[in-house]
């Protein structure tokens, strides 16, 4: 299921804060679930400044193509050029080798707005019985 | 509230937890488990697809034949019977109304299989031809009867489909499969070996059990669409329409002017006679970001088309689309932009025919 150590967005984008205000992060299980087989991302460079809950990257599946959006403020520190090289990681282990960025976190209190993993199980079970109905 | 249509199979695409969506007012699945996985297994092995969407219908009677010659771009009398061929319903202007397989199944006995899209319009416009013409009997069997769709390399090594492997391409017989009345034709929308089989509603279950107990992938709508763009086969209602002719379509193969009279054959002379002045192209991407239909397409700073279908070519793992641009621009290695998201991605025409069997 998701990951413990994770904060969550409504927008289905996980962080999992390091020591030194720092964090990586990617998309959720339920966000490749929906997604499908993904094929392409677009990331911001490092360097590259993101705001909290603001677009920060494009990813593409075989059907469709959806934005993704920041769970914090910071700067990029490094992408994951392997799951560039091969997107499908982000299906296969969303919380492991297909974690998309890290950054350095610029306020780190925005972490409060976010759900913990108990929370986000709860809204995607909402969200999967709407579905259902 | 318009509800959605079900095929003889809704249960079972539901009870595999298939991921289910509205396409032409049918529910169907989009996916089982991923579209490339789907894909994959009809390129490697064997995958079947639910497509009762599809329109059957029976013509028949005395004058069905010569019925026919008029309102296709292809003639249907000279078909031998047990063979098929694809060919256009155009209306009087030239305009494509639908591309549809046609089968001769017996003496003044065809059938037609068509699109989903506006079925009632085609239907409707076939019985107008036809004049109410006591002679010409059409009989749209789609809601009684299930369709299959059986497609890839292994086709043939299945226990289920042995006994038709003797069919030529476009050959189709009446027979049975595990004790159950089909027709079964060597036709698909693949680019792979395969069958396509029709029975009664009532045999759907059986039929689609006894496909996957031999190993038989099921596949959904997303596969369907990545293996005929990559095999570079059009799509109704997206690749072309009534506003688009056959020859700037690339599909003058399904049209012969050489035959009598029919629907449309003087627009298409003259269309033929003028040229046309834009034409469908294949494209691939330089890079890895998808085409998809509706984009822009550009030629230094200058939008010249659109996009009609685009995506990623798995089998090629690369991204690729058809789409209309002016007939200067439609040849081979023309450089030509897709604006992707307001960001220009480099690409090239290249052959429409992505991806060829065996090649």
């Amino acid at each position: 299921m998701n990951s413990k150590d994770c904060k969550y967005t409504q927008e289905h984008e996980w962080i999992r804060p390091e020591p030194g205000n720092k964090g990586s992060i990617g998309l959720t299980d339920y966000a490749q679930s929906q997604l499908g087989d993904i094929v392409y991302l677009d990331l911001p460079a490092p360097g590259t400044q993101v705001e909290q809950f603001k677009k920060m990257g494009e990813v593409e599946s075989v059907k469709a193509v959806s934005d993704i959006f920041s769970p914090v403020s910071g700067q990029v520190l490094e992408i994951n050029q392997t799951v560039i090289d091969e997107p499908g990681l982000v299906n296969e282990d969303p919380y492991g080798a297909g974690w998309l960025v890290r950054l350095e976190l610029s306020k780190p209190s925005e972490l409060d707005a976010l759900m913990d993993s108990d929370k986000y199980d709860k809204f995607v079970a909402e969200l999967s019985e709407e579905e259902s109905e | 509230m318009k509800l959605l249509k079900k095929t003889p199979l809704n249960k079972v695409h539901h009870d595999l937890k298939a991921r289910m969506i509205d396409f032409a007012g049918w529910e169907l699945p989009v996916w089982f488990t991923s579209i490339l996985a789907e894909h994959r297994a009809v390129r490697s092995g064997a995958g079947m697809f639910d497509v009762s969407d599809m329109g059957r219908v029976w013509v028949s009677g005395r004058k069905a034949g010569s019925f026919l010659d008029k309102v296709l771009t292809k003639p249907a009398q000279q078909l031998e019977v047990g063979s098929a061929q694809l060919c256009l319903l155009c209306l009087e202007d030239g305009g494509i109304l639908d591309d549809l397989w046609v089968y001769h199944v017996g003496t003044d006995r065809y059938l037609i299989v068509w699109n989903a899209a506006n079925i009632e319009q085609k239907l409707d416009w076939l019985c107008r031809c036809s004049g109410s013409d006591p002679d010409i009997i059409i009989e749209d069997t789609s809601p009684d009867t299930v369709m299959l769709a059986v497609q890839g390399p292994s086709v043939c090594q299945l226990k289920n489909l042995k006994g038709v492997s003797h069919l030529p391409r476009f050959g189709h017989t009446q027979t049975k499969i595990g004790g159950l009345s089909v027709f079964v034709a060597r036709t698909g929308y693949t680019g792979e070996d395969g069958f396509e089989i029709i029975s009664h509603a009532a045999n759907a279950l059986p039929l689609w059990e006894s496909f996957m107990e031999q190993g038989v992938k099921p596949c959904g709508l997303g596969a369907r669409d990545s293996l005929r763009l990559e095999a570079g086969m059009l799509l109704y209602g997206q690749d072309m329409d009534t506003g688009t002719n056959p020859f700037e379509a690339g599909l003058e193969w399904l049209v012969d002017l050489g035959k009598g009279e029919f629907i449309g054959k003087s627009a298409l002379l003259a269309i033929k006679r003028q040229g046309v002045k834009r034409k469908l192209i294949g494209f691939q991407v330089k890079g890895r970001e998808i085409a998809r239909s509706a984009y822009k397409i550009f030629k230094s700073d200058q939008e010249v088309g659109r996009v009609t279908s685009g995506g990623y070519a798995p089998t090629l793992g690369v991204s690729i689309g058809l789409g209309y641009v002016p007939i200067e621009l439609a040849t081979i290695g023309t450089d030509i932009e897709i604006m992707i998201r307001n960001k220009p991605a480099a690409a090239q025409v290249v052959n429409k025919r992505f991806y060829q069997r065996g090649a």
